[in-house]
């Protein structure tokens, strides 16, 4: 078990449980939020060691938890954002306001690992 | 053979695309682009220069007759299928966001591309007469509206000249003809073609006299006289022959890859007629065929079902149509094209299956004329295509089939493939509008009335349902995928009855975000055939807001979930077992 911390923000339960499945057998600690209010609350406790995030999601996007966390918390926490196809607009904000890598919609859990991976080794 | 033209189409067009910055497109988008002129590249350089240059020598070789026809054959059909994707990506990129530079760049690749593509089409015809592949037809035709149609296409070529197009027939001649009216209308155009290219100032005469009727047999005498430039005496001697222009310079000014004259002479010699030209420098060129017709009989003409009642009427309801013809044939394309902008139609032309669905997928298209003979992919295929489009709106839209020989055969096959109406060619004005206003009210009234999507039309059967590969995704945990199913349903049971009351409230907004919302899910499941329902509204939500469509789609996803929900419940059962 590695146990390092991981933020799963998807407010797609589908999704959620098939990714919190995958990455928990990764050996991952996993938090999941379904909501912005969830994101908010886990991040005033804990500091996760890489946050993965869909782009769209109540009450907080992906684009704003992205803010929050560089320019409020002004955490380095790696983050990978989760879009739609479609939303290669929100793409490109995402990586200006910070975002370290995205996956693009429908999401390839093994490729998700890959990239969860590759973005620790380098922290 | 004229590589050299295709080859500074190519570098023309390589010039265009490596200048053109990338920044602004999505990455998909371009490396599509990128990916297309890849592959034409390849494969011109493969055929052109590997087969033609076989040991590596510098020199263009002159290459025999018989294997240069065979090259054009195979490099013009290697070459359009990727021209084609170039073409339609190019069309795609203008329709986004561009600078003021980018778009003049991606101008220039579209007008490059076309330019392409237009040589390329010519050869095609030319190997295909070569090699004796081209379909000759023999049918009874009205002959004076194909030359009231040849006449009416060539004055739209007409471009604010002076130049006066004149027709001069014998009464006497036949109204109905037997023999092959496209490829007269053909050769007419071609040749009215170039006498408008080439006279800026003067008249152009095309006389048509009826040299011999003898037991039903009727030789008719064309001549297209023009006063333009002329052609000197040595040139005259080579103007029949391939890729040949009648002054050097002609290229640089009229443009043009040289093979009309020999796909005319072609198909004149096919058709058991003659052609010859005369001509005087400064005063004019005449050229002169000779035809053999049958007399033919009105009783075999097809009839206009009914004679139109209220023109204006019915040009009101086809204003502002949008259209989109597969054909093949640039002539007839430009036919069309032509007729419908003068009714107020939006016309998209097609030569390509693969191309024309690019079109209806990212365009409204009201209606769509389908050619059914083409060369990549035929009618019946693309209609087939269309009527499995994921896109509920593309799948449902009327098409009429445009055809020149409507065999019983072909009857039943337009039925079996779903078109719904057709016109025959060649066809009078009155008789496409009235199949045009009939097919569209058709539509109209379908939408509203119908009520169920008959699941034979869906995407893949609702009930083919396969979950092997999220099972793998679960790492073969058959209980991680119950549990997944087990939300799944929970999900669509929640958003069948957020949409149940937001249509209600028809608040647009929630509507928006819960098709949006259930979509991955859908699409995780593999149940396409909800998740296209549900990609249909989001659309619907995001574009015109038509409550009534929404409310059938609803429905349609009502009438779907529970074969689906059976379907995933089957399959997770083998899954077990």
């Amino acid at each position: 078990m590695n146990n390092l911390q991981l933020l799963l923000a998807e407010d797609d339960n589908l999704l959620a449980s098939l990714l919190n499945y995958r990455l928990k057998k990764e050996g991952y600690n996993v938090s999941i939020a379904a909501n912005g209010k969830e994101v908010k609350e886990y991040l005033s406790t804990n500091i996760p060691d890489i946050i993965v995030s869909d782009i769209m999601m109540p009450y907080l996007s992906g684009l704003e938890l992205i803010d929050f966390v560089r320019k409020d918390l002004k955490y380095n926490t790696p983050i990978i954002i989760i879009s739609s196809a479609g939303n290669e607009e929100n793409v490109l904000s995402a990586f200006e306001l910070g975002a370290n890598d995205f996956i693009a919609k429908p999401v390839n859990p093994s490729e998700l690992i890959v990239r969860v991976a590759r973005e620790l080794n380098k922290v | 053979m004229k590589s050299k033209d295709l080859f500074s189409h190519l570098s023309n067009l390589e010039a265009q695309l490596s200048s053109f910055s990338f920044e602004e497109l999505t990455a998909k988008e371009a490396s599509k682009l990128k990916k297309s002129f890849q592959s034409f590249k390849n494969s011109l350089d493969e055929k052109v220069l590997e087969k033609s240059i076989p040991n590596n020598q510098k020199k263009v070789v002159k290459v025999k007759q018989t294997s240069e026809e065979m090259l054009i054959a195979n490099v013009s059909h290697e070459i359009r299928t990727p021209l084609n994707g170039i073409i339609g990506f190019t069309d795609l990129l203008l329709e986004s966001k561009l600078s003021k530079n980018q778009l003049e760049h991606v101008n220039a690749i579209q007008s490059a591309s076309s330019n392409l593509l237009d040589i390329i089409n010519e050869l095609l015809e030319y190997s295909k007469l070569s090699s004796g592949l081209e379909h000759f037809e023999f049918t009874d035709f009205n002959f004076y509206s194909i030359i009231r149609d040849v006449m009416f296409l060539c004055n739209t070529l007409i471009l604010d000249k002076d130049v006066k197009l004149e027709v001069d027939m014998d009464t006497n001649i036949p109204e109905v003809l037997i023999g092959d009216p496209s490829k007269l209308s053909q050769i007419l155009l071609n040749l009215i073609g170039n006498a408008i290219k080439f006279v800026e100032k003067g008249d152009i005469h095309l006389r048509i006299a009826l040299k011999e009727e003898k037991e039903g047999n009727v030789l008719l005498e064309f001549d297209v006289v023009d006063t333009g430039i002329g052609i000197s005496e040595e040139n005259l001697k080579h103007i029949f022959k391939t890729f040949n222009q009648g002054e050097q310079n002609t290229y640089i000014k009229y443009g043009g890859s040289g093979l009309g004259l020999s796909i005319v002479k072609q198909i004149v010699e096919t058709l058991k007629g003659e052609i010859s030209a005369s001509s005087t420098l400064g005063v004019g060129t005449t050229f002169k065929f000779i035809l053999p017709y049958k007399k033919g009989s009105k009783a075999n003409l097809v009839k206009i079902e009914n004679p139109p009642k209220d023109l204006n009427q019915k040009l009101d309801v086809v204003k502002n149509m949008n259209i989109l013809i597969f054909e093949d044939n640039p002539l007839n394309q430009r036919l069309i094209e032509q007729r419908l902008k003068v009714w107020g139609c939006k016309t998209y032309v097609s030569e390509s299956g693969v191309h024309g669905l690019n079109i209806l997928e990212n365009n409204k298209i009201d209606l769509v004329l389908m050619d059914l003979r083409m060369p990549d992919m035929d009618g019946f295929q693309v209609t087939q295509k269309i009527r499995n489009n994921k896109n509920i709106y593309i799948r449902k839209i009327p098409i009429i089939a445009l055809t020149a020989d409507f065999s019983i055969k072909d009857k039943e096959q337009c039925q079996k493939y779903g078109i719904n109406d057709y016109v025959l060619k060649p066809y009078s004005p009155d008789e496409l509008l009235l199949k045009l206003t009939k097919n569209k009210k058709d539509m109209e009234i379908h939408i509203v009335e119908s009520k169920k999507i008959n699941p034979e039309n869906m995407v893949g059967s609702p009930t083919d349902i396969n979950l092997d590969e999220i099972l793998e995704e679960c790492l073969g945990e058959v209980d991680l995928l119950q549990e997944l199913v087990g939300l799944y349903k929970q999900n669509v049971l929640e958003f069948i009855g957020n949409i149940k009351v937001e249509l209600k409230t028809k608040n647009f907004k929630a509507l928006e975000f819960a098709s949006h919302k259930i979509k991955p899910g859908l699409a995780m499941m593999k149940t396409f055939s909800l998740h296209a329902i549900a990609e249909e509204m989001h659309g619907v939500c995001k574009t015109n807001k038509d409550l009534k469509y929404m409310e059938f789609l609803y429905n349609c996803f009502l009438d779907e979930y529970p074969v689906v929900e059976k379907a995933i419940d089957n399959e997770v059962k083998r899954l077990r077992n």
